[in-house]
């Protein structure tokens, strides 16, 4: 039986990069461990010598001309684009300061 | 209403043809219709009046001036809102994309518009397609046509309440375990599922990218043909897009091929899970597709006990990994953080995703995360891409012996809204006939066992899977069995 505990919660929380109220943590962590405990059943599956299916398509190396292009086929410009970026200036994409305290 | 009630593709493009109606007329028609109607199905997230009046005025100049029109010029859709149409908002159903506008088309919606197919607004959906009833969108629930307590299924909802509702002709969703073929079933339209690869998902939200396809919601199969063969190809913004040659039996099946396909009944999907209602019409449809001479015959998917687990595996585990590009830096930001902003870009990352995911988003970003985490990979993870492997080759198997099988879409009628929201397993079981497809990359379609408008029965649709990119057998049978019902 799995049993995700607060320090699991709360390592899973910092690695999604997303906080989690009080609240919610109890229903979380049941939810979490009925849905794992559910996936047990796939102990009982013989998987030797079984290669993994690593995705949805047979194809595989799908290459393009390594030329640079404007996204015309795409019908969006890098303006639109830009514009749709919630803070922006002279083109630049702003962003807050990454490390530490902001000056 | 009776006029729009009516309508197909066919018939609008024979009226418009014969000048019978313009297309400005009728695309008037319908948000008249739904200004009304929609108080009550909440089936649209946002309309777009203007540009569809001006799409449909182009249509009539060019009937005008004697051009010959596509099948879909000047047929009124509904889109589902996780897909891009370039100027208009597209929130996924989420909080965290509530101020966001596409800033390009989809590839689906570029091939829509260069047929003069007219875009009526926005669907609603569960966010970001995460969920089987719509009751998961951050802004409404939207109610199933044939009785307003139930949900309309999930997670394109909003999409197959539209159609059903006669709010638009068409539709588009996207289906990652049955979230077009599950809310298809229970509002009574057709939906499909194509092939892994048969259309591509540029412009599409990604949910989760091995699982992800875009496809129509209609009301007869004829109409899913028509905006498939219009949708379907390779496109080189989606590198997992295949160019496949479709003949013309896409569009005009022909009785004495659709006779010699054999159809195969998987016991382990008639074993249990379905309630009694649901199975009585999954019956009928199937003794209706033996009286169009088709030999029907039982075969076995062995691995399908298995798929839940798998597919709870697999696809949270690329959900976790596509939402990481929702950081409350790049698309929108929720408004109320502006104001107090917090100090460094992480702790945007973890404020912004703490309050712009809904619970079941947050649900699944955990449960992928856990999965995907250092030692817990290869117990999950790995194991699951096994599963998925003998899945698809039970699949494989099976169509040695026939060439389409068919299995209940959802195990029951339309729920009532609120009945399985608080048990998250309880709602996974919804897709258990579904997703299987999915991990195995084939098309399926939902076609409705009988006509239920006007009924007080639910809906119940039946599903026909095919082989890898023969969306025509499938679509064929349905065709035929839409003549008969």
């Amino acid at each position: 039986m799995t049993h995700i505990t607060e320090e699991t919660l709360e390592y899973l929380a910092k690695l999604a990069r997303m906080d989690l109220a009080d609240s919610e943590k109890a229903k979380l962590a049941g939810d979490l461990e009925e849905i794992l405990n559910h996936f047990e059943e796939l102990n009982e599956v013989d998987t030797t010598n079984v290669e993994p299916m690593t995705g949805g398509t047979a194809q595989r190396n799908v290459f393009r001309e390594d030329e640079a292009e404007t996204r015309k086929e795409m019908n969006g410009s890098a303006d639109d684009i830009i514009a749709a970026f919630p803070s922006h200036e002279r083109g630049y994409l702003k962003v807050p300061a990454v490390f530490g305290e902001q000056e | 209403m009776t006029f729009l009630k009516d309508l197909t593709i066919k018939k609008i493009h024979d009226g418009l043809v014969n000048k019978e109606f313009t297309a400005f007329e009728l695309t008037k028609e319908f948000f008249d219709y739904i200004e009304t109607k929609d108080k009550d199905v909440q089936a649209y997230l946002s309309l777009d009046k203007d540009g569809a009046l001006a799409a449909a005025e182009a249509v009539d100049i060019a009937i005008t001036k004697g051009e010959e029109i596509g099948m879909l010029a000047g047929v009124p859709m509904a889109i589902k809102d996780n897909l891009l149409v370039k100027g208009l908002p597209a929130t996924a159903a989420s909080k965290m994309l509530e101020n966001y506008t596409a800033a390009y088309d989809a590839t689906v919606i570029k091939k829509l518009k260069e047929a003069g197919a007219i875009f009526l607004g926005k669907a609603n959906m569960d966010e970001f397609a995460m969920g089987s009833s719509t009751e998961n969108s951050a802004f409404k629930a939207t109610k199933n046509p044939h009785d307003l307590e139930r949900v309309p299924g999930g997670s394109s909802g909003g999409s197959a309440a539209a159609v059903a509702a006669h709010m638009a002709v068409a539709a588009l969703g996207t289906d990652t375990g049955g979230s077009i073929r599950q809310p298809a079933s229970l509002c009574g339209v057709v939906g499909l599922k194509p092939t892994y690869g048969a259309v591509s998902r540029s412009g599409a939200i990604a949910m989760a990218s091995s699982l992800d396809q875009i496809g129509p919601l209609t009301k007869t199969v004829e109409d899913a043909a028509i905006v498939f063969s219009v949708i379907k190809g390779k496109d080189p913004l989606d590198a997992t897009s295949v160019d496949v040659v479709y003949g013309d039996e896409l569009l005009n099946p022909k009785l004495e091929d659709i006779k010699k396909l054999r159809i195969g009944l998987p016991k382990e999907y008639f074993i249990e899970g379905m309630d009694d209602y649901t199975k009585g019409e999954i019956n009928k449809a199937i003794e209706k597709i033996k009286s169009l001479g088709i030999e029907v015959k039982e075969i076995s998917l062995p691995n399908t006990k298995h798929a839940l687990s798998c597919y709870y595996i697999i696809m949270p585990a690329e959900v976790s990994s596509n939402m990481a590009r929702f950081d409350g830096i790049r698309y929108s930001r929720l408004d109320a953080l502006q104001e107090n902003e917090p100090k460094t870009l992480l702790g945007i990352y973890h404020e912004q995703r703490g309050q712009g995911f809904g619970k079941e988003v947050r649900r699944r970003i955990m449960l992928g995360t856990y999965v995907l985490s250092s030692g817990y990979y290869d117990a999950y993870y790995a194991k699951a891409q096994k599963v998925r492997k003998l899945i698809k080759e039970d699949f494989d198997n099976a169509f040695k012996e026939v060439d389409v099988i068919l299995t209940p879409v959802s195990p029951t009628a339309a729920f009532k809204i609120g009945e399985k929201t608080s048990d998250p397993l309880q709602m996974y079981l919804s897709d258990i006939f579904t997703l299987t497809l999915n991990l195995a990359g084939l098309p399926g379609i939902s076609i409705p066992v009988k006509q239920y408008e006007g009924t007080s029965e639910l809906p119940v649709g039946f599903q026909l899977v095919g082989k890898a990119f023969r969306e025509a057998d499938i679509l064929g049978i349905g065709q035929f069995y839409e003549r008969i019902r």
